[in-house]
């Protein structure tokens, strides 16, 4: 192996600390310096034993996606794991608990199932619990000091980490923890010979104690506080509930104002009322919520109030699939709502880039008094990634009111056409500044008019604003091959680290292969895409709807066949379904 | 020849005067003999009286002739959406407390369309004024029903009579909790005015339904002559405004008593009970 890049998986039941077990493991593997990435799935009902899969890669080089398939199954539970054989890697590796015979029902045993070529290690996992702890509830910590002696993991430096994790535990809490963890360690090491190629080398290389182990949602949320966010109105809906939660913890703290509101159309009405009031506001939701909002999004840009709106997509239409994934409001966001209502999009492409996008979001809104909508997804709202602590925005984000001087105040004009579309606006409380602002059409001063020319003018101006905006965007991210290209796979939100991964997979496979995608979906870095077009025979566009929505908006910049990867599986982009596509496509 | 009108200079001739400083320089475009005109006058009085500074008061309407209001008054307005001119004035005053925030809507706009944010706003209690403009039809779209349009009552969209039976605003208000309830009569400003001082006043979500007549599109129900023989004020001797009992029972039997109905003082608003929960030990 060039590379160690070892995907993980712990399955078991609810309760059984499946998903805790992938958290440990995870955090201290950051802490090794490695690279990981989690994507973990519960049992759609709340409660029962439903099955739960932790899942994480762990990889020296940056982690791009979880992987499509396991090298490693942990199975705390035979039932639920047997049916999770099926993502194990042919050459894979199972931990089970060899328990006996008489604590199965015939033919339940999950090593039973296992392909040829496959490696099994059985540990009596529940017996060492049962010893180290005095019941079998710690199997799932046997089973990481069980792994830990199999693939070469320091561990003191793991008991250590776990010890930190339980820290603010009872004393009893933490010694069942590390006692089972070593039990199995113990256990294994003497007991088990080693037969898989799997090994962590160099572990404690590079210590590193600060990183943060965050989903998309947790990016979000700090890079909105960072930002200066005064207030944050939403109503529960999946995949966003979670932004909600974090802000009602803290906002509070911060002296901001933490509402949830009768439904999403109070939602944004609350976020554009503070807008209005001069104070950054936010609001998350989900298709069916964002639906709701359609008809504030135009009053947020006629009226010319900042607004911002995360939007985390999941499986559609209608109440659709609640926990699965899809990137299938782009449509929506780009088009929805009535009348020529320019709107800014932003779809971050991984974790890391959702804290960055918040705070951009912030700002724009703020300094073009406009609407701009985050589009999250299923998948980075949830999927778990170790960062470098954010450094803090610079302050031109944190203060971004355009206002009019004293000379401009003598004779107010609200909304003057000027050249940027930007009309410097006084903060409610200004004194002389007062203004009417409406939905309706207006002159500069606000007063509603309906003729040719106002009309005109301010669709202009309104439209205006987004060559500004064009000018602060982050350049899109080009990788893979640098010369004229046989395929180049135009990507966006977070299928864009599946397109980066199989782009790398495809150079190594000696394919001439590059990839593109922006932060930003509106404005769109139109003539970079054109550029990069010129060098590529062909472009691939994967995207996880059914219509191409992303490449049905690229095909009036590119105007030339495309080719389209459509996926609706509930699933995040997979690398493998990239590359097979890349192969797939006829080069001549 | 009689000399052009000019409003602006009117106005700037009588700024800082009297309550014309709260107009600005738009010829309200309301009918000849609206009731609007009359609640407009009581407002700018009592914003007068009260001391208020145009820059600190800011009016969110909704959609309708009544969400008109703001244009023709001078302080920070926003004239928002059909329905909504109640969360969003919620959302103003969330970020802004030292704002005196007011709500105006229509009986379309807040018992029909926008009805759902009602009872939200009052179990809050933010401390927003609603000035429901009620004249019991739909006057901007010409005429249909509303929410309190009467059963029977002959409009565009019932010709041969509403089948609908009206809601009863104050109870409504009362039963969702609001902390401050009043009624008002466009054709009373004198007396309108005192009430809306006392709303404004008020700490807490304030609900003033104001009756008024749209003399365009009802010519039956809320007419001048109706309102004017029903309305009688509140025997202030008899009901005492913090017994809700009493208030119940006037909402129900009274619907033309003008004056306030209901007030509860003691009640928390928004912002004050969010710092007396942080306060608490967690
Ligand atoms: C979502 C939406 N639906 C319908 C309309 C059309 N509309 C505008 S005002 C109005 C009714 C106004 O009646 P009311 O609220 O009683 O106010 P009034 O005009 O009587 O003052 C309607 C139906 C609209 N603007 N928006
Ligand atoms: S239509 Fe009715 S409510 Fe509207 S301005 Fe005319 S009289 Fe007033």
């Amino acid at each position: 192996m060039s590379r160690l890049d070892l995907v993980v998986e712990i399955c078991g039941s609810a309760g059984e600390g499946t998903i805790s077990a992938g958290e440990i493991l995870s955090r201290f593997m950051s802490e090794e310096g490695y690279d990981i990435m989690s994507f973990d799935s519960y049992p759609a009902e709340i409660r029962g034993f439903g099955k739960c899969v932790a899942h994480t890669r762990i990889s020296r080089g940056g982690v791009l996606t979880p992987g499509k398939f396991a090298d490693v199954l942990i199975a705390l539970n035979d039932i639920h794991s047997i049916g999770q054989l099926s993502v194990l890697k042919e050459k894979g590796v199972l931990i089970y608990d060899n328990k006996p015979a008489r604590y199965h029902l015939e033919d339940q045993s999950v090593v039973g199932w296992l392909e040829p070529g496959m490696t099994p290690y059985g540990i009596p996992l529940t017996e060492l619990s049962i010893k180290a702890s005095g019941n079998a509830r710690a199997r799932n910590m046997v089973a990481l000091g069980a792994f830990s002696a199999l693939f070469g993991i320091d561990r003191d430096a793991f008991t250590e980490s776990i010890r930190r994790r339980y820290g603010k535990k009872q004393q009893a809490v933490i010694d069942s923890n590390v006692n089972s963890f070593l039990e199995g360690y113990a256990w294994t090491l003497e007991n088990v010979r080693k037969m898989d190629s799997f090994r962590f080398d160099g572990m404690s290389a590079e210590v590193k104690r600060d990183q943060l182990i965050i989903n998309g949602n947790e990016a979000t949320a700090m890079g909105a506080l960072a930002a200066g966010l005064h207030l944050y109105a939403g109503y529960p809906i999946t995949p966003a509930t979670k932004i909600m939660e974090i802000m009602s913890k803290e906002l509070p703290k911060r002296g901001g104002i933490f509402l949830q509101t009768e439904d999403e159309i109070s939602s944004i009405a609350h976020v554009i009322g503070a807008g209005f009031a001069g104070e950054r506001a936010m609001t998350g939701t989900s298709g069916p919520g964002f639906c709701l909002m359609s008809e504030f999004t135009g009053l947020a840009v006629m009226a010319e109030v900042p607004a911002v709106i995360v939007d985390s997509q999941r499986g559609g239409p209608s109440t659709g699939m609640p926990t699965k994934h899809e990137q299938s409001d782009l449509n929506i966001a780009l088009y929805g709502g009535s009348g020529d209502s320019p709107r800014v999009v932003i779809a971050p492409t991984c974790v890391e880039e959702c804290y960055q996008a918040a705070v951009l979001a912030l700002y724009i809104a703020e300094k073009y008094q406009t609407l701009v909508i985050l589009l999250l997804d299923f998948f980075l709202s949830n999927s778990i990634k170790n960062m470098d602590p954010p450094t803090a925005p610079e302050t031109k984000y944190l203060n971004a009111h355009i206002v009019p001087d004293a000379e401009a105040l003598s004779d107010y004009k609200r909304f003057r056409i000027t050249e940027n579309g930007i009309s410097p606006r006084t903060i409610p409380g200004t004194e002389g500044g007062m203004f009417f602002a409406t939905g309706l059409e207006h002159d500069e001063r606000g007063k509603p008019v309906y003729d040719t020319v106002s009309h005109t003018r301010m669709t202009e101006k309104r439209f205006r604003k987004h060559k500004g905006i064009a000018t602060e965007i982050p350049a899109p991210e080009v990788s893979g091959y640098e010369g004229d290209a046989d395929i180049g796979v135009v990507a966006w939100g977070s299928s864009a680290g599946a397109a980066r991964e199989a782009v790398e997979y495809a150079n190594e496979k000696g394919i001439k292969a590059a990839c593109f995608s922006s932060l930003f979906i509106s404005p769109f870095p139109e003539s970079e895409l054109k550029l990069f077009s010129k060098r590529c025979r062909k472009i691939l566009v994967p995207e996880m709807n059914y219509s191409g929505q992303f490449a049905n908006m690229i095909a009036r910049y590119l105007e030339r066949p495309m080719e389209r990867l459509n996926l609706v599986t509930g699933l995040p982009m997979a690398s493998e379904d990239i590359l097979k596509k890349i192969e797939e496509i006829e080069y001549l | 020849m009689t000399q052009p009108f000019h409003l602006d200079e009117q106005i700037a001739s009588v700024k800082d005067k009297g309550f014309l400083s709260f107009r600005t320089g738009e010829l309200p475009t309301w009918c000849p003999g609206c009731g609007y005109f009359g609640i407009t006058d009581a407002i700018y009085k009592a914003c007068l009286e009260l001391g208020l500074k145009n820059e600190e008061i800011c009016a969110v309407s909704g959609i309708g002739c009544a969400g008109r209001f703001p244009v023709f008054m001078n302080v920070y307005g926003f004239h928002t959406l059909h329905g909504r001119s109640v969360p969003v004035a919620s959302g103003v005053k969330l970020a802004r407390e030292d704002l005196t925030v007011f709500a105006v809507a229509g009986d379309g706009d807040a018992l029909g369309i926008g009805g759902g944010h009602l009872p939200h706003v009052a179990r809050r209690n933010i401390d927003i004024t609603l000035f429901l403009f009620d004249n019991s039809i739909y006057g901007l779209t010409k005429g249909q029903s509303s929410a309190t349009t009467l059963y029977g009552q002959k409009t565009s969209s019932h010709p041969s009579g509403n089948p609908d039976t009206p809601v009863n605003p104050v109870k409504l208000a009362l039963a969702y909790g609001a902390s401050f309830v009043a009624r008002g009569f466009a054709g009373d400003p004198e007396g309108l005015k005192h009430i809306v001082k006392a709303a404004i006043v008020h700490k807490g979500f304030s609900f003033v339904h104001i009756t008024s007549p749209c003399v365009t599109f009802d010519k039956s129900n809320f007419t001048w002559n109706n309102l004017k023989e029903n309305h009688s004020p509140i025997d202030t001797g008899l009901h005492d405004p913090g017994n809700m009992e009493s208030a119940m029972r006037m909402a129900e039997h009274e619907r033309f008593k003008i004056g306030i109905i209901f007030k509860d003082e003691k009640r928390l608003s928004y912002h004050d009970n969010l710092r007396q929960m942080a306060l608490k030990p967690k």
